[in-house]
């Protein structure tokens, strides 16, 4: 349940922040949301992942049929791609990577703050 | 443990986050070109969707509205003048800033910044010409002499810079996100030193090839060859042309020294062959209307985001509309309630080399007279993108910049020329166009003319009153005959130019009574004018064919006048080919592949449109025959120019067996047939080659007419293999690389009419779907509805924006 929500929390963060702010800071805030949800590192590393990942790609994909633009077209062109398909994947795997990581960083920096407790009652 | 854990994958996170926002060589930073909501993605969504009702622009005294029709044609409505250029430079900047950045960096040669290390010789070759020197001068001279006009250029730098400043990342030009950098501000010298880039686009000199040819084939043959007034030449003011004042005098030194060193070096960068322009008007009584109509269509490279931009721009003493140069005020062709304007290059040779010789290795002084005088020196800092800046110094004399020694062109032999040019003496082209905008009758556009300097123009006029008119615009220094044409001598005194034709003794027409007015960059006026005009790219072939229809034509409509812009017909062709096709006889009837050419050949109309074969048949044999003809001096290592086809198309009528056609290293004796036939025998062997690899030889399919985006390597952002006929030395001078620009006729009736069109389209982003959407109209010949718009016009709006 926890791996859905924070996929889920991951996306609508950033659409609803990303447009405001670069995806640096995008990566922090996302850290946050994955040390508040609390994901296991896997679940959350996977969870952030996806997250960002449908979200950059969704957006690429809304964006370019909403308008029609032959931009991607081009892009894709320009950057010896072939077409836009890939460029779609790569947007999505690189959006993919940077919520992974971040989350993954906010996941285990939660295991960070929990380690004094352990110590009280634990051995 | 989990610390450990914990910070390796934070110095990973961190370091994938920095890492996707650096460039890796040539690949720019991933993240924010990927991102969708500031990357590239973002520049697909076209300018109807941005739509804004309201945007806040300072410093307004009034609100300003802008209305786009469906072309995104902004048309825009401002109480006074300085809000007017505020808002034309704000409105422009949304659509065209990288565009106008990036010509006015090329102009200043600032290019290392954007590309890195392998612009530095570009950069230094713009700067050693001294054109940011010129628009320093420039703009001295204008906060001196129009304090009026400086605000106004401020004024519009600042609405330039209010766009910058609020500019978000998603709304970023697509350019500086693949090329990874950022616009910076605006300012009024950047507006001067566009102008002055137009003048180093429009203005060339072969004073160095000229120098060679004197050289190789002595005066004698030189005048033969490169007749500076050919039989039939049509010159732009008409013939028998009475020219009503008295000439200042002109002395020609008793004795001239040429330096005489053959010189094998790259000569500067010149304008490209095809750069030319028309523009003609009719007057009333050969109109079926009884207005005049006048009609331009600047040629000049096609390139993508367009190079004009279309504006209307209204206070409420004047409301003109036409083409804007993007970076420039006001409206460069185009018309107002009152008059139309409209102009072509106006081609003499206004730069001219001097050799120095200096006193010693220091380069402190150079000789003049019998004197030592001193030189100064300027240092150009030319930053490099991921380098320490390079610092480049050039000396300057009183004639001007050196622009090679011994630092630059390293091939050249131990000799420095200064360049002397027009274009380092303040000037004020600006307020030509400014006046031009507003102007009401004749007077007021020669009072606005007198204000230009260069590049010089052929400025065509027509008024609702009933007049046309054409007025060769520059300032064109007094010259002794044959002064310029080579190298000179800078330390004689008597080699300077003697100062400058007055403005109103430039040459001028004024409702001739022929009823019409032209030009097409050919020879200004006939051989009656009272000083020396030379220019080595006088055109023969547009202007003739422009006079010859012009003359025929009555009860003319603006139909008429856009059909004749469109005109395919290749005088060239309809002059050599019937030569060619005698001189090559009946050897090659048996050959089936020569068979079927001649048979195409043959059956020709001379019309270059764009499905027919035979053009290319005859450009390809024209060409094979014109370099076989003239390969000894095109064989020579010093550089040099070819005689004009016109010339060799007049030697092949008239002297077949003449000399100029010997190869003077072969034994035998060549005739014009023999090239003839050699070069037949080399397009055969191109034809069978393009046949093969290509197939289909229809003109527009040979000639691939290309509109190429300013940063040639981004190839996607072109548009290849436009669908069109016409060619250059052709009233549509569309050939693979140029062509129209921009086409404009406006009929000044009671109502003023106009139709315009440019291979382009208003939105400089390659994304909107307004980057290119005029090109396939243009293509066809057609033409958008042009006409000037009221507020309150309800119909064909696309969105307006308030400014406040």
């Amino acid at each position: 349940m926890k791996f859905i929500l924070l996929t889920v929390l991951t996306a609508l963060l950033v659409l609803i922040v990303n447009p405001f702010l670069p995806y640096w800071a995008v990566m922090i805030l996302l850290a946050i949301l994955a040390a508040a949800v609390g994901n296991k590192a896997g679940g959350a590393f996977f969870a952030g992942g996806l997250g960002m990942g449908l979200a950059w790609m969704g957006q690429s994909v809304y964006i370019s049929s909403v308008t029609g633009s032959q931009l991607p077209e081009k892009m894709s062109e320009l950057m010896g791609l072939g077409d836009e398909i890939t460029l779609f994947a790569i947007t999505g795997v690189l959006g993919f990577f940077l919520g992974a990581f971040s989350a993954l960083a906010g996941s285990l920096f939660r295991k960070l703050l929990k380690r004094k407790p352990d110590n009280i009652y634990g051995r | 443990m989990k610390y450990v854990s914990f910070l390796v994958v934070l110095a990973l996170t961190i370091a994938l986050a920095i890492a996707v926002s650096r460039p890796f060589g040539a690949v720019p930073p991933l993240a924010p070109l990927l991102d969708p909501n500031h990357g590239f993605w973002q520049n697909s969504i076209s300018e109807d969707r941005l739509a804004e009702d309201e945007l806040v622009l300072n410093k307004l005294s009034n609100e300003v509205k802008v209305i786009y029709d469906e072309n995104l044609i902004p048309h825009i409505f401002a109480t006074d003048q300085a809000d007017l250029y505020r808002a034309q430079g704000y409105i422009t900047a949304k659509h065209r800033l990288w565009q106008m950045e990036f010509q006015t960096m090329a102009a200043a040669g600032r290019i290392s910044e954007i590309v890195g290390p392998l612009a530095i010789e570009l950069d230094r070759m713009t700067r050693r010409k001294g054109l940011a020197y010129g628009a320093e001068k420039g703009m001295e001279f204008i906060r001196e002499n129009d304090p009026e006009s400086y605000l106004l250029l401020e004024a519009y730098a600042d609405g330039v810079n209010q766009y910058i400043d609020q500019l978000s990342d998603a709304r970023l030009p697509v350019e500086y996100k693949i090329l990874n950098y950022r616009p910076e501000h605006w300012s009024a010298f950047k507006s001067i030193l566009l102008l002055k880039y137009m003048t180093d686009m429009l203005v060339g000199d072969r004073d160095l090839e000229y120098s060679n040819l004197r050289k190789i084939l002595g005066d004698v043959m030189l005048d033969k060859l490169y007749s500076e007034y050919p039989d039939g030449v049509e010159p732009i003011i008409e013939c028998g042309h009475k020219w009503d004042f008295k000439p200042l005098p002109v002395t020609r030194p008793d004795s001239i020294a040429y330096p005489d060193d053959q010189l094998v070096v790259a000569p500067l960068p010149q304008p490209e062959e095809g750069t030319g322009s028309n523009n003609w008007a009719v007057s009333g009584s050969k109109t079926k209307s009884g207005n005049p109509i006048l009609a331009n269509d600047p040629h000049l490279s096609l390139n993508l985001p367009s190079l004009w931009y279309s504006m209307q721009l209204t206070t409420p003493q004047h409301s003109v509309k036409g083409a804007t140069l993007p970076g420039a005020l006001g409206v460069i062709s185009g018309f107002n309630n009152h008059i139309a304007w409209g102009v072509t290059n106006a081609t003499r040779d206004t730069r001219d080399w001097y050799k120095i010789t200096f006193q010693d290795k220091s380069r402190k002084a150079y000789r003049y007279a019998d004197k030592w005088r001193q030189t100064t020196f300027r240092i150009e800092e030319i930053k490099v993108k991921g380098e320490k800046a390079f610092l480049d110094t050039v000396v300057y004399t009183h004639y001007g910049p050196v622009v090679y020694d011994k630092t630059f062109n390293s091939k050249r032999q131990d000799v420095n020329f200064a360049l002397k040019w027009n274009v380092h003496e303040g000037s004020n082209e600006q307020k030509t166009f400014l006046l031009l905008n507003s102007a009401k009758d004749h007077d007021d556009y020669n009072l606005a003319l007198d204000n230009f300097t260069a590049p010089a123009q052929n400025f065509v006029f027509a008024s609702r009153d009933g007049d046309i008119a054409m007025r060769i615009q520059g300032k064109f220094p007094l010259k002794w005959r044959g002064q310029g044409k080579f190298f000179m001598d800078g330390a004689d005194p008597g080699m300077e130019w003697q100062g400058y034709i007055p403005n109103e003794q430039n040459a001028s027409t004024l409702n001739p009574s022929r009823g019409f007015v032209s030009s097409a960059n050919q020879h200004p006026t006939d051989s009656t004018y009272p000083y020396y005009v030379f220019d080595n790219s006088y055109e023969f072939y547009r202007n003739r064919r422009l006079n010859s229809r012009l003359r025929e034509m009555n009860s003319i409509t603006v139909e008429d006048m856009q059909g004749l812009q469109f005109d395919d017909y290749y005088l060239h062709a309809a002059e050599a080919l019937p030569t060619m096709l005698d001189l090559l006889g009946s050897e090659y009837e048996n050959d089936a592949d020569a068979k079927k050419y001649l048979a195409l050949l043959k059956e020709w109309d001379f019309y270059a449109d764009p499905n027919q074969k035979a053009p290319t048949l005859f450009y390809l044999w024209w060409r094979k025959t014109y370099s076989q003809i003239w390969k000894e001096l095109s064989g020579n290592p010093a550089p040099v120019v070819l005689p004009s086809y016109y010339q060799t198309v007049l030697f092949m009528k008239d002297e077949p067996s003449g000399a100029v056609f010997d190869l003077k290293n072969t034994p035998e004796m060549e005739t014009a047939a023999v090239h003839v036939k050699q070069g037949f025998i080399e397009m055969l062997a191109d034809m069978k080659k393009w046949e093969t690899e290509e197939g289909d030889f229809s003109w527009a399919n040979y000639k691939k007419t290309t509109i190429q985006h300013l940063v040639p390597q981004f190839k996607s952002f072109s548009v290849e293999n436009v669908y069109t006929g016409g060619g250059s030395g052709i009233l549509n001078a569309t050939s693979a690389r140029h062509g129209a620009s921009w086409r404009m006729v406006v009929e000044l009736g009671t109502e003023v009419k106009a139709y315009g069109i440019y291979p382009g389209g208003q939105s400089g982003n390659p994304g909107s779907k307004y980057y290119s959407n005029f090109i396939q109209k243009w293509a066809n010949g057609e033409y958008l509805d042009f006409n000037q718009r009221t507020q309150d016009q309800k119909e064909g709006v696309l969105f307006q924006t308030i400014l406040n």
